[in-house]
């Protein structure tokens, strides 16, 4: 990743969300600074779109492809859920989650700047590609939301202070997410077919987002099943945890060898 | 409130009978993996296990909707199974996802509890069978009567089933066969990724040429002094410096041959990358030349100024093999194969795979993967219920979120 442009934009867009979600706190007392909060907030994240078109356009190809740059998606795209709920559902606390989780993101990458490379191997030179991934990233955006607003519930339960609303967030991102999750999955196997000859292989990669896909389907029947749903919050939020090994652990199991889906280490 | 327990397996059964069960399947399966030598699982051809497919889904229909109000039945198809069973294929999974698959060395632990090979092992196939009774089951009381609103709810689940039973069943039937061609020369001979017998293939392939694309070259500099180094992908123009020195990039032959004179002429195909490279420091200049080597050969460094230059080959772009595949049957058809643009014939796909990594650009042999999948169809009847079923569920979803 070209250091110096993604560290300014980095911290441009960290500072915007720091301050915005200042001004959104403070917002409690003092009503006037709500607008200039939000608007700041949103401001960080039109950095980091900015920059993605930029760095797409300096690699002439869909920055999709290394952990630093799924991650810098991630960045993007957390917030701006968090920010939706707000404008959907009135609820404004997580967005201050998403802008932690994505400033937790870029953190990383600002530890670990990437060598960038411009080559595409053959097979990812697919039209599948970028529906693929962007399916993905948007699902597993949507699930990292999820797990957020659940672990905001289990906070909230074990004082006591349970809510309607809470555990109906975090249901709607959680079907949101399983919904991409399963396009995801079969465009890939689609694309696989295409490209790899089968549309199933049991790759390591593949084994994980399945895994990651039978997590959230157990959801969804524990959820119609009338379990109770405040124990399904703990649920949720652990959920996530499958999500982490399938993104960024896959790469370090020993079945991973021969995956084709490891991305780059460089 | 006090509220009697249920004893274990009182009516009506729930999640601790269900989690027995399955742990009983799995450790059957386990147990006759053991037992049968990890020979593994009985793999019947078609039309075997498309009969047997067949009795098992109009068996778990009619058994689902005969028995309706039976307590065991109700059990079978509900969801408390569900879950158990989509935990126990999870945690199979998982032993899939960690231990690495198919390399284990005969003898091993690992071959003979199946834990190397799970996606074919008893446990596995054990799992999958009473996942289809238990989906079928549940399945079966929604689709009869039908209800327009529970077409979500079909398209999900009998989309799942048709895709898993005929993917796993099915997955016998799978023919992939590599095919080695050399250019100027037809091949009907295919061989499986293990690279036992050789199978003759109802056509063969004629391999006009085979002919590779790469990226731009890789320049590295190399300091001596110094031993630092640093690398940059080429393009005519390309200017930089680095540790005092200016280096630019004075012309880019993506493809040339040296002649018997020592110049260097570009050719259309089936050349080398050059580069000119002139590096100025303390107002000296110096130019030179250098290449691209072989795959099969190392580099050589050229040295130019203080530094040593050297051109790594870029990653390969696309390669693609120019071909003409005639059947028995007396059909033709010419085509170029390329990754990710696989071509069909007489019901196989035939995929451009590789070649001869040694030789680079200069391969003459292409390896093209023929395969025949007759039961993809069915699979993909599966996936595309499952994307209706995820069109209306998004839908929905949000829908019903605004009445709340
Ligand atoms: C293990 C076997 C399964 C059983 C016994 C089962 C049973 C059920 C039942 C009873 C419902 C509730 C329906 C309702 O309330 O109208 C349901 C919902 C659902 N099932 Fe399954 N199911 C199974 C497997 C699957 C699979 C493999 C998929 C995915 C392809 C799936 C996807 C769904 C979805 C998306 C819902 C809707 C959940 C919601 O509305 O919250 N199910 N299932």
């Amino acid at each position: 990743m070209m250091a110096i442009d993604f560290t300014t934009a980095a911290t441009a867009a960290m500072i915007c969300w720091a301050v915005g979600a200042l001004l959104g706190i403070a917002s409690v007392k003092i009503p006037a600074l709500k607008m200039p909060g939000i608007i700041l907030a949103i401001t960080g994240t039109a950095v980091l779109g900015v920059y993605i078109a930029w760095y797409w356009n300096f690699l002439g190809r869909p920055p999709l492809r290394t952990l630093g740059e799924t991650r810098l998606w991630y960045a993007t795209l957390i917030p701006l859920v968090g920010f939706i709920v707000e404008f959907r559902w009135k609820i404004s606390w997580l967005k201050y989650y998403c802008m932690g989780l994505a400033t937790f993101f870029l953190v990383i990458n600002l530890m670990h700047p990437e060598v960038f490379d411009k080559t595409l191997m053959p097979a990812l030179q697919s039209p599948w590609f970028v529906p693929h991934v962007v399916v993905y990233l948007v699902g597993y955006v949507f699930l990292a939301a999820s797990s957020t607003a659940a672990a905001h519930n289990v906070y909230l339960g074990l004082r006591s202070k349970t809510t309607e609303t809470g555990s109906m967030v975090s249901h709607y991102l959680a079907i949101l997410g399983f919904v991409f999750l399963t396009f995801g999955l079969i465009f890939g196997a689609l694309w696989a077919k295409e490209a790899w000859g089968h549309y199933w292989t049991w790759d390591p990669k593949e084994t994980w987002a399945f895994l990651s896909w039978l997590a959230y389907l157990a959801y969804l029947h524990a959820n119609s099943y009338k379990i109770d749903r405040n124990k399904l919050q703990w649920y949720l939020a652990l959920s996530f945890i499958v999500l982490l090994v399938c993104w960024f652990g896959v790469n370090y199991l020993p079945s991973s060898q021969n995956s084709v889906h490891t991305y780059t280490q460089s | 409130m006090a509220t009697v327990r249920r004893q274990l397996f009182q009516d009506p059964w729930e999640f601790r009978e269900s989690i027995l069960f399955t742990a009983a399947a799995v450790l059957a399966g386990f147990l006759i993996q053991i037992a049968s030598a990890g020979k593994g699982i009985p793999q019947p051809h078609l039309p075997f296990n498309a009969l047997f497919l067949a009795l098992l889904a109009v068996t778990v229909i009619s058994a689902g909707l005969a028995f309706k109000n039976n307590p065991v039945v109700k059990w079978l198809g509900g969801i408390p199974l569900g879950l158990s069973l989509i935990l126990a294929i999870a945690l199979l999974s998982l032993i899939g996802g960690v231990v690495p698959q198919d390399t284990g060395a005969t003898g091993s632990i690992a071959v003979r509890f199946g834990l190397s090979s799970i996606f074919s092992s008893w446990p596995f196939a054990l799992t999958v069978i009473f996942f289809l009774v238990n989906l079928g089951i549940g399945l079966s009381w929604k689709l009869v009567p039908f209800k327009m609103q529970n077409l979500q709810f079909i398209l999900f689940h009998a989309g799942f089933w048709i895709a898993l039973s005929c993917g796993i069943f099915g997955s016998t039937d799978l023919q992939r066969l590599i095919i080695p061609v050399d250019e100027g020369k037809s091949g009907n001979i295919g061989f499986t990724m293990q690279g036992e017998e050789p199978h003759q293939l109802p056509f063969s392939v004629f391999l006009h040429e085979f002919s590779l694309e790469e990226y731009a070259p890789n320049l590295l500099l190399y300091d001596p002094a110094t031993e630092a180094q640093t690398n940059f992908d080429v393009h005519k123009g390309l200017t930089t410096s680095w540790k005092g020195s200016d280096v630019l990039v004075v012309d880019y032959l993506p493809s040339a041959m040296p002649t018997e004179d020592g110049t260097l002429k570009p050719v259309a195909s089936k050349g080398l990358p050059f580069v000119k490279v002139r590096i100025s420091s303390d107002g000296r200049h110096e130019e030179g030349w250098v290449g691209v080597t072989l795959p099969s050969q190392k580099p050589v460094p050229v040295k130019i100024g203080n530094l040593l230059v050297l051109l790594w080959p870029g990653n390969p772009k696309a390669f693609r093999s120019a071909v003409t595949i005639q059947g028995d049957n007396g059909q033709t058809l010419m085509a170029n194969l390329e990754v990710n643009k696989p071509v069909g014939f007489m019901g196989w796909k035939l995929y451009q795979m590789g070649y001869d990594e040694k030789a680079g650009r200069f391969s003459k042999l292409s390896l093209i993967e023929a395969i025949n999948d007759p039961w993809l169809p069915a699979v993909y009847l599966g996936f595309f219920m499952i994307m209706a079923a995820n069109v209306l569920f998004f839908w929905n979803g949000i829908k019903r979120s605004n009445k709340a």
